[in-house]
């Protein structure tokens, strides 16, 4: 059998020399299994020498060998590569200066590192042996992991924009002390000297960590509660969310009538139906996107779907959640529940069907585990997401084809708490592309942060527009007409870098009711 | 050639790699108001001792009350076929407590009991439940924790930085020649006391579970230097290493896998090991297990790609979860479920129980010089007990960190000889100038090949002789020629691999040369074509001698409190 070739493109840079960087591109011999570093090593090995990478272990355990692989930071020697792929794309960390081609100066990190004294500060000799129970390092245990092979710090959203951010490694590392019984020093104001609140939320970081550390929940949230627990008082704008929360159960002040009130019924019931799911709207649907609220049950029903919708909702407490306000945060998921268990009886299904990513995420991840070790029983309902439950459980080829044609050549914008917040990561796309008339173009950084989550917009407006800039430049790059996405936050993010240009941002079951009502004209 | 430029850097302790015992020796140094400088050829906390899974062997008693550090002593010193330093062993099981109870003062996190005291697990060989852990992931537990505490301490860091020769005047180190790595300068380090702590060359051999930098950079320094070393012949096979796919191959597979109950099958689905060793099954010493293994596959029956099957599927998962975590992610990326399937292993090259002859205050032969850690011989004999490393690197790393510094603080900083320094760096400008010449990669293969095909498990007269043989001509004819294809300075690992490769020569031939020497079996040392009349109780010393020629010679075993039977 003939050996199979594949290309990489390898940043090269020596600056003692070279004017500038350029890409070297190479043929490689694929064999099954084969990672980065084994690709890198087979250059070094056939045509150059000098190429420079660092590793050492080949095993996932040192943390040397972490590059930027196709755009993304990961350890060489755990990114499988796959060869059908086009070329694989090689470049140093970003935020780190290049000393030569792939390795870079750490020193920076170094220094971020030692300032928030990152060892166990004691106030008196510990005892020998010391008792320490396993229940009080159990979560200590899941963020010590880190081997330090600084991928996170490559990609954070927050980070790539300011130092002011000490960067997903090392906020982890602050965690890990505060969360360590023999440590007395006051982590928690050194979490907030290193801008704890800079954090997205994006869970970039916990995706392309090798020990699959989950630093927003373990680490940022974490952090963030302390701090409220320990009196520090929430940005303005957070705490602005959380008393609206708390006040009317929707985080934001009512503007035009809300979607809940203008509905005629809570029933959306079909002939024939084929199955039958509750919706829950969230404060953005509800209060400012009423239009998408009716596009979501359009869509459903024409789909021969049920759709309730309980008139009395509340807010899932997302903004609490991230910000670290756990008493209006479990209140909320209590009281959520109720609502939907008690619509789940009444009228028999047991699915609810969400269109914002920040929701789906909170009912799956916060909501979800909380309530099962609070009362031994989690939510007696599923949570989809409306993509996923179209592509998913309706199935693609039973979802009635939209039939109006929309010209448009459309990108797609993935929400941080859709892809990673609930592991939906194709489903829009292919309802995009199930639209007529629709180009779908692919964006490489679909999945990039828009900088609207984790309290930023709200709290840290600046940082917050700075990351949005990032992001709207890699969409203009794109030269689509038009980002769709699936996130209400997303939406208004993009919507404000947008302003003022061509390029329309649209939620998804707005584009899909329109393709099927533009249909409904045409025949 | 004229004189290269050099920068110096003066220190007063000055401490050569940065693993688990180079870390600690420094960490110990600059408790005595000291400057204390450690150099390290990798990037502070990604040494090796980050690579050790299964734990630190320790008679704290927490499982099992009835251990105690004599028992540890005994367990040592007869796992170690009797050639260990007795001496040494008493140090290493005398000190062990307190220097785990250093590394949870300065932060380690180890798994507890049920009470709250460090939990300790079975490893092969030892009597008791001894060996603490953090799940299977210790040595990366015991390396992030000493890089805290360097990170606390005063100690200055100069990390990818190659040290490539020790300096030695009038008899007492006085510092080493290096490389800065990142931006290629030449760099002499002049210090009061040296410490070696450069861990282990498993890289010589081919099938390895080694980190790339383990080419035993130490051992040769250290020859070069003039400094003895003893028991180079004695090289541990860690029985399990991954076998599939190709780039894994050799990838450490933890002892601690069999310390749970880990059963090992060969193709027939029999459990071998009650064909070789009954008593004790999966947990024999680690030369045993490794033998039994090799004996299975030649004999055909081991696994299609030339390994047998370990297997924990009878294990409750969630034991396999919490204690075995590396081991499922390792085992993933390979398309292996640990949980559900068997894990194909074949041995690998892990360990070096030889290397840099040490007193008990952990002294070379050369004033001034003192070393710790794998890069040292004499503390684990024929063979090391899994566990027993780690502890090594805390206990002798802490000690030969002590004794430098007292040593530094009762000496003046020694002069260099400046023709000596500028030889060192002409040698390794040369690599860079010369016009052509064989290729590091090229020579490095046929290095690590020779070794893994005549200086392996079992050996025998004829392989011995010919890598001898093989290893003279490669030190006359290629070292001297090797070549770098691409003539920069800045970051170039062609460049490294060659310096590298000077190393890993000399180390080899001493591993063969005692080889060779050693005619019985003993400890690691296995041999086909056993002498029945080599009763093998005695330790093997090399050095340099006067005429430049490697000098060979058995020394009497050090015995203080259990003879040989």
């Amino acid at each position: 059998m003939a050996t199979k070739m594949f290309k990489a493109r390898v940043f090269r840079y020596n600056p003692d020399t070279d004017d500038a960087p350029h890409f070297e591109e190479f043929d490689v011999a694929y064999e099954p299994g084969m990672t980065v570093l084994d690709t890198l090593l087979y250059i070094q090995d056939k045509y150059d020498s000098s190429l420079a990478f660092r590793w050492e272990c080949r095993g996932g355990q040192c943390g040397s060998c972490a590059v930027k692989v196709n755009g993304t930071a990961r350890i060489a020697c755990r990114a499988k590569v796959d060869p059908d792929d086009g070329p694989l794309v090689l470049e140093p960390l970003e935020k780190m200066p290049v000393i030569k081609d792939l390795v870079t100066d750490m020193s920076r990190v170094k220094e971020r590192v030692r300032r928030i004294r990152p060892y166990v500060v004691r106030d008196k000799p510990a005892p020998r042996p010391e008792i320490v129970h396993a229940e009080e390092i159990e979560t200590l245990r899941e963020i010590r992991k880190c081997i330090e092979c600084y991928a996170c710090l490559s990609n954070c959203p927050a980070l790539r924009e300011t130092w002011d951010y000490a960067g997903p490694m090392i906020i982890r590392q602050i965690a890990r002390l505060e969360l360590d019984p023999r440590d007395v020093e006051d982590r928690i104001a050194i979490a907030l000297d290193e801008s704890v609140y800079a954090c997205t939320t994006c869970k970039m970081c916990e995706d392309i960590c090798p020990k699959s550390i989950k630093i927003p929940a373990l680490a940022v949230e974490l952090l963030r509660a302390k701090a409220v627990e320990a009196g520090y008082p929430l940005a303005e704008g957070q705490q602005g969310f959380i008393d609206q929360i708390n006040k009317t159960g929707r985080s934001v002040p009512e503007k035009d009538t809300p979607l809940l009130r203008s509905l005629e019924s809570e029933e959306f019931l079909v002939d024939n139906p084929r199955g039958r799911v509750a919706f829950f709207t969230g404060c953005l649907i509800d209060y400012r996107m009423q239009g998408t609220g009716r596009s979501l049950i359009e869509v459903l029903n024409r789909n021969g779907i049920d759709v309730i919708v309980p008139k009395q909702q509340w807010c899932c407490a997302s903004p609490a959640f991230r910000t670290g306000d756990l008493k209006t945060a479990h209140d909320a998921a209590r009281r959520v529940t109720k609502i939907f268990e008690d619509v789940a009886d009444k009228y028999g299904l047991d699915t609810v069907v969400v269109a914002c990513a920040g929701c789906g995420k909170t009912l799956r991840e916060d909501h979800r585990p909380f309530i099962a070790e609070e009362r031994g029983e989690p939510p007696r309902f599923k949570v989809y997401d409306l993509a996923e439950y179209l592509i998913d459980v309706i199935g693609k080829e039973n979802i009635v084809p939209p039939k109006g044609e929309l010209d448009l050549e459309v990108t797609y914008h993935e929400p941080c708490h859709l892809g990673r917040g609930q592991g939906v990561v194709d489903q829009p796309i292919e309802l995009l592309k199930m639209i007529p008339g629709v180009k779908y173009i692919d964006d490489p950084y679909k999945n990039r942060c828009c900088g609207a989550g984790g309290g930023v917009r709200a709290g840290r407006r600046d940082l917050s527009m700075k990351i949005a800039t990032t992001r709207k430049e890699q969409i203009l790059a794109t030269g689509a007409d038009m980002v769709a996405t699936e996130c209400p936050f997303c939406t208004i993010q993009i919507g404000d870098m947008m302003k003022g240009l061509d390029v329309k941002v649209r939620y998804l079951p707005d584009l899909l009711a329109e393709s099927y009502r533009k249909g409904d004209e045409e025949t | 050639m004229s004189q290269l430029p050099y920068k110096t850097i003066l220190c007063d302790v000055l401490v050569v790699g940065a693993g688990g015992a180079g870390c600690r020796a420094a960490i110990e140094a600059a408790k005595h108001n000291l400057d204390v400088v450690i150099i390290s050829k990798e990037l502070l906390g990604k040494a090796h001792t980050s690579m050790a899974e299964g734990g630190y062997n320790v008679s704290l008693g927490n499982v099992d009350p009835l251990d105690d550090v004599e028992t540890h002593f005994k367990d040592t010193v007869v796992g170690g076929a009797y050639l260990n330093n007795q001496e040494l062993v008493e140090i290493l099981v005398t000190d062990a407590a307190e220097r785990i109870f250093d590394l949870e003062e300065v932060g380690a996190v180890f798994d507890r009991t049920p009470e709250g005291k460090i939990a300790q697990r079975p490893f092969g060989k030892q009597s008791w439940r001894r060996t603490a852990y953090a799940s299977d992931r210790t040595g990366s537990e015991i390396m992030v924790t000493l890089t805290e505490a360097i990170r606390k301490s005063s100690v200055r860091v100069f990390d990818e930085v190659f040290a490539t020769k020790i300096l030695v005047h009038d008899g007492r180190a006085a510092g080493v020649c290096a490389v800065d790595l990142k931006y290629g300068d030449y760099l002499v380090f002049r210090a009061k006391a040296v410490v070696m702590a450069t861990g282990g060359a498993g890289r010589i051999f081919k099938v390895t579970s080694n980190a790339q930098l383990d080419v035993g950079d130490g051992y040769a320094m250290a020859y070069e230097a003039g400094a003895a070393l003893i028991d180079m012949e004695m090289i541990q096979f860690h029985p399990t290493g991954m076998v599939r796919p190709e780039s894994a191959r050799g990838r450490l597979v933890t002892e601690a896998v069999r310390g749970e109950g880990g059963i090992l099958l060969n193709n027939r689905g029999e459990r071998f090991m009650a064909r070789y060793y009954p008593q004790v099954m999966e947990l024999a010493g680690r030369d045993q297990v490794a033998r039994s293994i090799m004996t299975e596959v030649l004999e055909g029956r081991g696994s299609p790609d030339g390994g047998v099957y370990l297997s924990i599927a009878h294990l409750p998962r969630s034991v396999i979860e919490f204690r075995l975590e590396s081991m499922i992610e390792q085992f993933a990326d390979a398309g292996v479920d640990i949980r559900n399937e068997p894990m194909q292993v074949s041995p690998t090259a892990h360990h070096f129980m030889g290397g840099i002859l040490i007193d008990t205050d952990a002294q070379s032969t050369i004033p001034g010089l003192f070393a710790a850690g794998e890069c040292t011989g004499g503390v684990h004999g024929g063979n090391r007990l899994g566990g027993n490393a780690l502890a090594d690197t805390q206990v002798f790393g802490a000690l030969a960190g002590k004794n430098a510094a007292e040593f530094a603080k009762e000496h003046g900083l020694p002069p260099v000889d400046r023709d000596e320094i500028r030889d060192e760096f002409v040698r390794l400008e040369a690599m860079l100038l010369r016009e052509s010449g064989i290729s590091p990669a090229d020579a490095r293969e046929e290095l690590t090949t020779l070794m893994w095909n005549d200086v392996q498990i079992f050996r025998n007269e004829e392989g011995l002789s010919r890598a001898v043989k093989e290893l003279r001509r490669i030190e006359k004819e290629v070292v001297p020629n090797i070549k770098v294809d691409i003539q920069v300075k800045r970051f170039n690992p062609g460049w490294h691999q060659a310096i590298e490769f000077g190393h890993m020569v000399i180390t080899a031939r001493m591993v063969a040369e005692a080889a060779l020497m050693r005619k019985g079996s003993r400890g690691a040392h296995f041999r086909t074509d056993a002498d029945p009349n080599d009763d093998g109780l005695y330790n093997i010393v090399i050095r340099k001698g006067d005429d430049g020629e490697m000098v060979l010679e058995k020394r009497d075993l050090v015995i203080t409190k259990i003879p040989p039977p």
